[in-house]
């Protein structure tokens, strides 16, 4: 899943390095918030307070969701899917359980048609039922990209099985606002409805479907109910609770919904009766608050994190124990490189053993904003971790090796002088969102780089115009961040380096290393064996590492302070944020 | 009553006289330093302004001395959260004002050579408005009728515009077509897109007092006088009107590059700056805004500093007027 708006500004931003180091005697490790992350002591009712900075939701529209912690959040208070994640701290959290559906779906042997059965009792607001025409009326929005922008993930584009076609999606499939009723038939042919089953025929193999369905892409929309844009203000609720008012800039209160029926759904346990977003306040003021722990902020969850320049205060006061937590939130950021205009192996090698990824990492915030990333796979994904072999003299503690960063390019001067040229003279143009922070980010790139003899052009660019903007016109090197959409690697490496990925931007398929690269992703991508198919994720890793078509930065964590009334504010793993939906207040 | 005003512009009189007002035969010119010289205020700020520019010319030279490098990353004066490492924000002997918290960058150097950069947009924006304005408003001024309304609506158009929400929303933009049109890119071409959009939105105060004071100065009789022998517009215009222009073009020019080197900063601050590694007191301000409980003299320091230098070019600006403003006249003499 793409990094939200807030995380373009707070995840990008960061290159880690190694762990353990201390400040001032302030430690970084894991930490899962202590007595705020049960249940001890939680009563039923109350209001839960979200203090963000953004502005708004990115969206509240099921099938236009893409961030993490959205996702959770929507999932786990408004919106029901077939499959979801099972609601409880650790690892465990990953496992996936029947939400809507009665059971994890049924696969047909080659894997190209899998059905679902709605569970009896599942209701809408309004008293009336889910139906499966409702949960395929869903799916069917991602194709109509007029109106969903292709914010969501585009996987139901690419996984059913409807033929090609002019539309922009690719597909012959308009999505229901647009579609004549040929082509409605297309559709209905790939997902259909037999009673409460409904059946989904894929165009390829897919081995782990059931995780694709868990994405609120693949939730129910009531036609009936649909507004097309407008759907994004006010979705219609299925599950705990309900959207009373939204306003961007303002806030967004969700309230309890009577007619979910609590029986037919395993998953979600809400306590609170009211949950109010409150959306605009700036970042110091929202860290202020919290510490402070007055009045209704006891009562309040944030979204956005702490301020790396806080956290020195939060981690060094041990009374704070109980309400803080600090760990990995599932994102890997690196630098995307160009292949196309670095077409020059020992160059991009050379970058990676000059950059100063220790100054980087200290810029950030230190030890607590991340790890030194082995791998373009959060090592959350601990069935497709395996840390890479690293590229020859690297230094293990994020400092630069410039005799080897140096000799790489006397390589280059001889191998390939355009790029040499370009890379000492010319420039190689840096593609980065415009904030404050980054303008120290890129200080300590020119400064480490220049010190190997590689010059970089800044380019900034305003950060909510960032991905719109190299999607068109890419830079040499790009910043970027990445977490797996689910416990898979299928999510990561193709998505980032393969053919069509929907986030590469590396002009690698001129490589002469991409047709063979290429290869074995179709291979794994079809590999049903799972323990097969991790093995073949983590030599594509490592693949991809002896190119170095990218550089990565780090395993990114996240620390959060919670109110002192807030309980079962546990790191849900999949989400790397709260499980919304079940969080209490000490009764 | 005015005092009478040599027609030449010259003070080839009364060479002599210094230092407190013997009005008689002075120029305006010299009369107006005479009692800027008696204003303390005017002449502390001087000193500080003479002071701002001293550093940033010599920048360069001044950190060698002190063995400061703006631009060096320093690890050693951070500590792990990147705060800068011991009391009051790093002071030290290495970094007298600290360091910037994330990199370690020296914040004397940088303010140094931030000033470089203040001093250069205020300069150069003031010299263009200054040009601009007077060569629009004297041409307003003295060919009346047609032009004068052309040039006049023409500045209530610009006043119109809401010039600081345009000049960010175009500063991408407009920074790129700068680019292609063969301005040296990064830094050159943004600076090169503010002063332009300065002077675009800032030509018409002086275009419209300039052209006040030629309307009423033209009906003079020394005018009247050098017109009736004959005497061209080159000769009105730099001989006669000029001069007697001075006093307001410097009053003006003291009180607007306070102005030019806030924008500055403003527009550095909300983004519209220059590239990273460069120095600048509004891309440090933004930065520090969020260390202010981490590291409050990150945002003390620059924040007085720019105080300073703006308070310093008012008070100056406010001392000229003093002195120049044909009002004060009366009440000082």
């Amino acid at each position: 899943m793409r990094s939200t708006a807030l995380a373009v500004v707070a995840l990008v931003g960061l290159v880690a390095g190694a762990c353990g180091g201390s400040g001032d005697g302030v430690q970084s490790g894991e930490e899962s918030g202590g007595l705020s992350a049960t249940y001890d002591g939680v009563g039923e009712g109350g209001t839960l307070y979200v203090l963000t900075n953004s502005e708004g939701a990115s969206t509240l529209d099921p099938q236009r969701v893409y961030t993490g912690a959205e996702l959770g959040a929507w999932g786990s208070t408004f919106t029901r899917t077939l499959t979801s994640y099972k609601p409880v701290a650790g690892k465990d959290g990953t496992s996936l359980v029947a939400d809507m559906a009665t059971d994890l779906g049924t696969a047909s042997d080659d894997l190209k048609t899998w059905s679902f059965t709605l569970r009896d009792g599942v209701t809408w607001e309004d008293g009336s039922e889910v139906t499966c025409a409702d949960v395929a009326y869903g799916v069917s929005r991602t194709f109509g990209s007029e109106v969903t922008a292709f914010d969501g993930p585009q996987y139901a584009v690419s996984y059913l099985d409807i033929p090609e076609g002019d539309y922009d999606t690719g597909s012959a499939y308009p999505g229901p606002w647009l579609a004549t009723e040929e082509e409605q038939a297309l559709f209905d042919e790939a997902v259909s409805c037999d009673g409460k089953t409904i059946t989904f025929k894929l165009a390829v193999p897919v081995a782990d479907f059931a995780y694709t369905v868990s994405l609120l892409a693949f939730a129910p929309v009531p036609e009936a109910q649909d507004t097309a844009d407008q759907y994004a203000l006010k979705p219609f609720s299925n599950g705990p609770f309900k959207i009373e008012s939204y306003e961007e800039g303002k806030e967004l209160v969700l309230v309890r919904n009577e007619n979910w029926n609590k029986d037919s759904d395993e998953v979600r346990s809400p306590k609170v009766d009211k949950i109010v977003w409150q959306f605009g306040l700036d970042e110091t003021v929202i860290d202020e608050r919290m510490l402070a722990d007055a009045g209704d902020d006891k009562n309040a969850i944030v979204y956005g994190g702490i301020l790396p320049e806080n956290l020195q205060t939060v981690f060094g006061d041990d009374t704070l124990k109980d309400r803080r937590t600090d760990g990995f939130d599932g994102f890997v950021t690196y630098t995307m490189i160009n292949v196309k205009t670095v077409s020059c192996l020992e160059v991009r090698q050379a970058l990676w053993l000059a950059i100063d990824r220790e100054a980087l990492r200290t810029a950030a915030g230190g030890p607590f904003t991340g790890e030194f990333a082995s791998s373009f796979v959060a090592p959350l994904l601990t069935t497709d971790y395996e840390p890479a072999k690293l590229v020859e003299g690297l230094n293990p503690d994020g400092t630069p090796n410039l005799e080897a960063a140096i000799a790489k390019m006397e390589e280059a001067k001889e191998k390939c002088p355009e790029v040499y040229a370009k890379a000492t003279e010319d420039g190689l143009r840096f593609d980065h969102p415009d904030t404050d922070t980054w303008k120290k980010y890129m200080a300590i790139w020119i400064d480490s780089l220049g010190a190997a003899g590689i010059k970089i052009v800044d380019n900034p660019i305003e950060g909510s115009k960032y991905y719109a903007t190299i999607n068109g016109d890419q830079g040499d090197l790009m910043r970027a961040g990445w977490a797996a959409d689910w416990a898979n690697a299928s999510t990561v490496i193709p998505e980032l380096f393969g053919q069509g990925g929907g986030f590469n931007y590396h002009n690698n398929e001129e490589d002469a290393a991409f047709a063979d690269f290429q290869a074995k992703v179709d291979e794994a991508k079809l590999e049903t064996d799972r323990g097969a198919q991790a093995k073949l994720w983590k030599e594509l890793n490592q693949y991809v590492i002896d190119q170095v078509w990218s550089i990565p930065g780090s395993a990114t964590k996240a620390q959060n302070l919670v109110g002192s009334n807030v309980r079962g504010a546990y790191n849900w793993l999949p989400f790397g944020w709260y499980n919304l939906g079940d969080l209490g207040l000490a009764g | 009553m005015l005092l009478p005003m040599s027609g030449t512009g010259g003070d080839t009189m009364n060479e002599s006289v210094r230092g407190d007002v013997v009005a008689e035969g002075m120029s305006p010119f010299r009369l107006g330093l005479a009692r800027v010289r008696g204003n303390r205020a005017a002449v502390v700020a001087f000193w500080v302004v003479m002071f701002f520019v001293f550093v940033a010319i010599f920048a360069p030279v001044l950190v060698k001395i002190f063995n400061i490098d703006p631009y060096a990353l320093d690890r050693e004066a951070i500590n792990d959260f990147g705060l800068p490492a011991g009391p009051m924000g790093g002071i030290s002997w290495d970094h007298p004002l600290g360091v910037e918290p994330g990199t370690g960058r020296d914040i004397l150097g940088r303010l140094m050579y931030g000033a470089r950069i203040s001093l250069l947009v205020g300069a150069i924006g003031t010299i263009l408005t200054t040009v601009v304005g007077v060569t629009l408003g004297m041409i307003a001024g003295l060919r009346r009728g047609f032009i004068d309304s052309l040039i006049s609506r023409l500045g209530d158009v610009t006043l119109a515009f809401p010039s600081l929400l345009l000049i960010i929303a175009l500063a991408n933009p407009m920074t790129q077509r700068l680019e292609s049109l063969g301005v040296p890119s990064g830094n050159t071409a943004r600076i090169t897109y503010i002063m332009t959009v300065l002077t675009l939105f800032g030509w018409v105060y002086m275009a419209r007092l300039v052209r006040g004071q030629v309307l009423s100065l033209r009906e003079r009789e020394f005018v009247e006088a050098a017109r009736s022998f004959g005497a061209g517009t080159g000769h009105l215009v730099f001989k006669q009107l000029l001069p007697n222009l001075w006093p307001q073009i410097i009053v003006f020019v003291s009180l607007s590059l306070p102005g030019f080197v806030a924008l500055e900063a403003t527009l550095s601050f909300l983004g519209v700056g220059l590239l990273a590694p460069a120095a600048s007191w509004g891309i440090m301000l933004g930065d520090s805004v969020r260390y202010y409980r981490a590291a409050p003299t990150y945002l003390f320091i620059p924040g007085v500093t720019l105080m300073a230098l703006v308070l310093a070019f008012n008070l100056l600006g406010d001392g000229l007027r003093d002195a120049f403003d044909p009002r004060s006249d009366r009440q000082q003499l």
